[in-house]
């Protein structure tokens, strides 16, 4: 599996089955890293809906269906907007590298016809507007921080490690964070976010996952911005890993040409 | 009345000691709970429609007043150093105060830069690492002469200065905060200077400044007016008498404020200005009067003395504190807070000194004896006996000349009247500064490099989701904004329609001919997407709401007069209806708004409680003197004393603020007193058989006295405000000192007319009192039982 899985965003948090043998003296290193390499298919395809809500409970739906290719040395992935219908058959495409390059970006806008590249470095991390981060979604690497198993505990009726991750580099934003993760399928339940104060201020919950043709996939989400008061909710529907999709698939033709249907 | 009083007033002792522990439990009040209220919004009625709106606006969308870093270079920002001083501060700022959000700052670091060119679309910092070669210096230099969301917006169009901008609640911007932000500012000179600049800076430093000033100068106008009043009465005790009279009034109207937890508002500085102008004709009056008897008989004993001064001058005292209070109290029909407050302790103040000096000065006489006055013949010579002297004879000029001084009074009145109307009002803050202050100065840069330290916003709110992503609606506010830009004094605008222009040229490779709104509401809708994408969603979050059922246009003013926000007003009235037919409605937000509706409050609230307080006024002097004709002439010192301090405001072009507003009450407080004073002793004379003439000269050369003694020591004692470094400290001193004048003047010469005209008219008395012996005797008996 390639260690650097930036295209996984939606797998969240995923694990494997063949990992649960590890215990007793298991590191929090351990425990995070096992949840970072979890096969997550070579391709995978999903409808995705993203709600966010606004600190007045104002609300933007987007309905999204993607697809994803790991090809080894490249993740590629193209999102077509279905809803709502002023973005319909709007498209982006990203391909990822392995190798420390910058993203590759397509936007395709069908009211111009035109596919264009975009190369963005803002300083906002934020995905497509939402309460998650593109570090949220999957593409934090673990040694990114430090980790220390704090306590094991029963969450949801799951036997959990309680993991404290420390940033080794000091950002401003977040000083540290907090995760439940379910011992033998290395599934995150729950995160919690700390400010450079010490105080909680985002807060990521798991509602729902499913074992999806042998993977674990986390189909419902919360994350909650408790300063901006708003929250957004990422929940996926026909998710599949039988579906076959080739390199030729991830190009502009295809992004003009919309989803299979 | 008289006995409680006298009760009170037989055993000074313990009435020191209640006065002395009263006092202490108001310094004790006002030490533990008095606090300067410096947040303007505060001053403003919250429940009122128009600020209701705005405040649910600025909510919304984030609109906050901002604290402008200007770091200025002497030849260009383009250079490392001064990018890297930028970059410090952005990231300083949040981290060293708690008050500023990272979120809230904008400068040249956290700018992002939409571009394009043949290959795509770039959203990017404009830096992140310090460009140190020529070649990347004049990259940067020449891609934020490319964005016009940037240049002239945060760096100069003369690239010799750039802006940080903290936004921040006006709440968290005190004395103290702005005082540790100079101290960060200096840490970061040379060869840079750092200015402070912006709304948040202007107000703090006025409302700082004000009463500050005003403490200074309180001291010695008091002093000044003690010196005068030495002067003028030629007794120490009195003046003493007189000097605590106000200061127990001054400490009281603060001390029950302390006590009702209620804050110290700026307009609150004008409560002892009025207390001070008022409280001492109390005293003067009672100075007078004593004078007076002792003259009469200068063996008199201490207790006739109280006896026949308390007899002849109690029902005049509490007649003129009790209007003056109703006229202030008539205040609390503002629907300004602070205003309300400042009607209401006002009059709680000249109640307490009313008390005082009906209490003080027979206490005093009981305690220390009669007190010791000029020799008769010595007073001779200035004023008293009829038929000579000065007095006398300006008196003997005026009764002569009754249609001269009527006539000469209308065509005063006129002219003021003509002035009136020139009078205008001004919210600008930065107003209130010397010309050459500090603040006055950075603002005055800020105005000339960037878009402006003021600003305005525009509320559309249309009827459903989607709104504004119609490009119609976005084509009318372009045009809309385009056309108050053309105003000189507007630096710019900011909206939706400026992202979508960008975005629209970005998208077709920067070609110019694309800086316009996008030609489909689909395309408006997949730029937005774009932009949440790939730009910062939360720029958007400020000039549209989350459905695009709401929009916000921002405006930069280069000045904050409320002159400018008519202007305005007035260019985008027209749009008003074409945006109706769209469904869409369009409104006012923000501070400077905010200033400008205030402004109309104050004026609207000061005149109806002028008016309402003629009418109180007419009707109690109706009421006491029973006769409605005099109730009428009563007022006559009122009318003339606002008219002539509008109508010189108006002449002079001092405009109309929240202080100088207020001023109009001393027409309120002396006009009234000095009518009743004069109206009083002019009837006792009558009653006591003088005819209308010599009566008219008895009370020119007795109560005539006391109101021009006490007209000299207030105009003398504020003269010293004309000499204040807070120029609106300057104009309320020149203006107590001009309503003195005219209340004074007014009352001698006009009212003195129209009276004498009533009386001759046989209107006066009424016909059953009019010489009437066995009523004198009847009030002579009383007075030698009393």
């Amino acid at each position: 599996m390639k260690q650097t899985t930036i295209g996984s965003m939606i797998f969240l948090l995923c694990a494997a089955a063949g990992l649960t043998g590890l215990h007793a003296q298991i590191s929090g290193q351990d425990v995070m890293q096992n949840v970072y390499n979890r096969p997550t298919g070579a391709n995978m395809t999903a409808g995705l809906v993203m709600t966010i809500t606004n600190s007045r409970g104002a609300t933007r739906e987007r309905s999204i269906t993607q697809y994803s290719l790991d090809a080894g040395t490249t993740e590629k992935k193209i999102m077509f907007f279905t809803e709502p219908a002023d973005v319909r058959d709007t498209s982006f495409m990203t391909w990822s590298w392995d190798d420390g390059r910058d993203d590759d970006q397509w936007i395709y806008l069908p009211a111009l016809k035109r596919v264009k590249r975009i190369n963005s470095d803002s300083k906002n991390d934020s995905f497509m507007g939402s309460d998650f981060t593109y570090d949220d979604l999957g593409d934090r690497h673990p040694s990114e921080d430090t980790h220390k198993i704090l306590r094991e505990e029963t969450c949801n009726g799951q036997e959990c490690y309680v993991i404290e991750s420390i940033p080794v580099e000091g950002t401003d934003v977040i000083s540290k964070t907090v995760t439940w993760i379910i011992k033998d399928t290395w599934v995150g339940l729950k995160k919690e976010y700390y400010d450079s104060k010490g105080a909680i201020f985002k807060e990521l919950t798991i509602n729902n996952f499913e074992k999806i043709d042998g993977y674990w996939v986390i189909t419902d989400m919360v994350m909650e911005d408790l300063g901006r008061g708003s929250s957004t909710r990422i929940e996926m529907n026909n998710v599949s890993f039988s579906i076959s999709l080739s390199d030729s698939f991830f190009s502009e033709r295809q992004m003009r040409m919309g989803p299979r249907r | 009345m008289n006995n409680i009083l006298d009760t009170a007033a037989r055993k000074p002792l313990l009435l020191l000691v209640a006065v002395i522990s009263l006092g202490a439990v108001f310094v004790a009040a006002i030490g533990r709970n008095a606090r300067l209220e410096t947040d303007l919004d505060k001053y403003m009625p919250g429940n009122h429609p128009a600020f209701v709106f705005s405040d649910e606006a600025e909510d919304l969308f984030g609109i906050e007043d901002g604290v402008l870093f200007v770091i200025e270079h002497p030849h260009t920002i383009f250079n490392p150093a001064s990018l890297e001083k930028i970059r410090d501060i952005t990231e300083a700022l949040p981290r060293e105060f708690d008050e500023i959000d990272s979120g809230d700052i904008t400068s040249l670091f956290t700018a992002e830069n939409i571009s394009a060119d043949e290959w795509g679309l770039t959203v990017e910092s404009f830096y992140s690492d310090i460009p140190q070669s020529g070649e990347s210096l004049a990259a940067l230099k020449s891609a934020v002469e490319g964005n016009s969301m940037v240049h002239g917006r945060i760096v100069s169009l003369d690239s010799r200065s750039a802006l940080v901008v903290a936004e921040m609640d006006n709440e968290e911007f005190t004395p103290a905060f702005y005082g540790e932000l100079l101290e960060f500012a200096k840490g970061w000179e040379g060869p840079e200077k750092i200015h402070i600049a912006g709304r948040p800076v202007v107000e703090g430093e006025l409302t700082r400044l004000g009463p500050k000033d005003m403490s200074r100068m309180a001291p010695l106008v008091l002093a000044l007016m003690t010196v005068i009043l030495l002067f003028l009465l030629r007794n120490l005790r009195h003046t003493v008498l007189n000097l605590l009279i106000v200061l127990f009034g001054v400490l009281s109207a603060f001390g029950f404020m302390a006590l009702f937890n209620v804050p110290v508002y700026s307009v609150s500085i004008m409560i002892p200005v009025m207390l001070i102008a008022i409280g001492v004709a109390d005293g003067i009056h009672l100075h007078n009067t004593i004078h007076y008897y002792i003259q009469e008989d200068p063996l008199i004993t201490p207790d006739d003395l109280v006896a026949k001064t308390m007899k002849a001058m109690t029902r005049p005292v509490i007649m003129t504190s009790v209007t003056t209070a109703v006229g202030f109290v008539s205040l609390m029909t503002s629907q300004v807070l602070p205003v309300r407050y400042f009607g209401l302790f006002t009059a709680v103040g000249v109640m307490m000194e009313m008390l005082m000096a009906l209490l003080l000065f027979p206490a005093s006489i009981y305690l220390f004896g009669v007190p010791r006055i000029r020799s008769k013949k010595e007073d001779q010579k200035t004023a008293a006996e009829p038929g000579t002297g000065f007095t006398a004879k300006a008196g003997n000029f005026l009764i002569s000349r009754t249609p001269i001084v009527i006539v000469l009074g209308i065509a005063v009145f006129a002219l003021a009247a003509a002035g009136t109307s020139r009078v205008w009002i001004d919210t600008s803050f930065l107003a209130n500064f010397q010309d050459e202050s500090p603040v006055v100065r950075t603002d005055a840069f800020v105005n000339s490099h960037f878009g402006g330290t003021s600003s305005l916003n525009i509320v559309l709110k249309g009827s459903e989701p989607d709104t504004f992503k119609e490009p119609e609606v976005l084509r009318l506010m372009d045009s809309l904004q385009q056309e108050v830009e053309n105003n000189p004094l507007v630096g710019g605008s900011f909206s939706l329609t400026d992202y979508m222009q960008r975005m629209h040229r970005v998208m077709h490779a920067g070609n110019p001919a694309y800086d316009t709104i996008p030609e489909t509401k689909d395309m408006v809708a997949q730029y937005l997407l774009l932009y949440e994408m790939s730009g910062d969603p939360d720029n958007l979050n400020k000039v549209a709401d989350y459905d695009y059922l709401t929009a916000n246009m921002t405006f930069q003013l280069k000045s904050d007069s409320s002159t400018l926000i008519e202007e305005i007003i007035s260019i985008v009235a027209p749009y008003t209806q074409d945006f109706d037919d769209l469904g869409i409605e369009l409104k006012y937000a923000g501070s400077g708004y905010k200033s400008f509706v205030f402004a109309d409050l104050l004026l609207e609230g000061q005149l109806m409680s002028l008016l309402l307080s003629f009418g109180i006024v007419a009707l109690l002097l109706t009421a006491m003197f029973r006769n409605l004709l005099v109730g009428l002439a009563g007022t006559i010192p009122i009318t003339i004393t606002a008219m002539i301090n509008f109508g010189t405001m108006g002449l002079l072009g001092i405009p109309l603020s929240a202080s100088t507003a207020i001023i109009s009450g001393i027409a309120i407080g002396i006009g009234v007193d000095y009518a009743i004073h004069f109206i009083e002793h002019y009837r006792s004379s009558r009653r006591e058989g003088m005819s209308p003439d010599a009566s008219a000269l008895h009370t020119l050369s007795k109560t005539g006295r006391a109101i021009v003694y006490n007209a000299i020591a207030v105009m003398g004692g504020f003269a010293v405000l004309l000499v204040s470094a807070f120029p609106p400290n300057r104009q309320v001193g020149g203006l107590v000192a001009l309503n003195m004048a005219a209340s004074a003047l007014g009352t001698l010469t006009v009212l003195l007319a129209v009276i004498r005209l009533i009386d001759i008219k046989g209107k006066f008395l009424r016909p059953g009192v009019r010489h009437d012996p066995e009523q004198d005797k009847g009030k002579n008996n009383t007075f030698k039982e009393y």
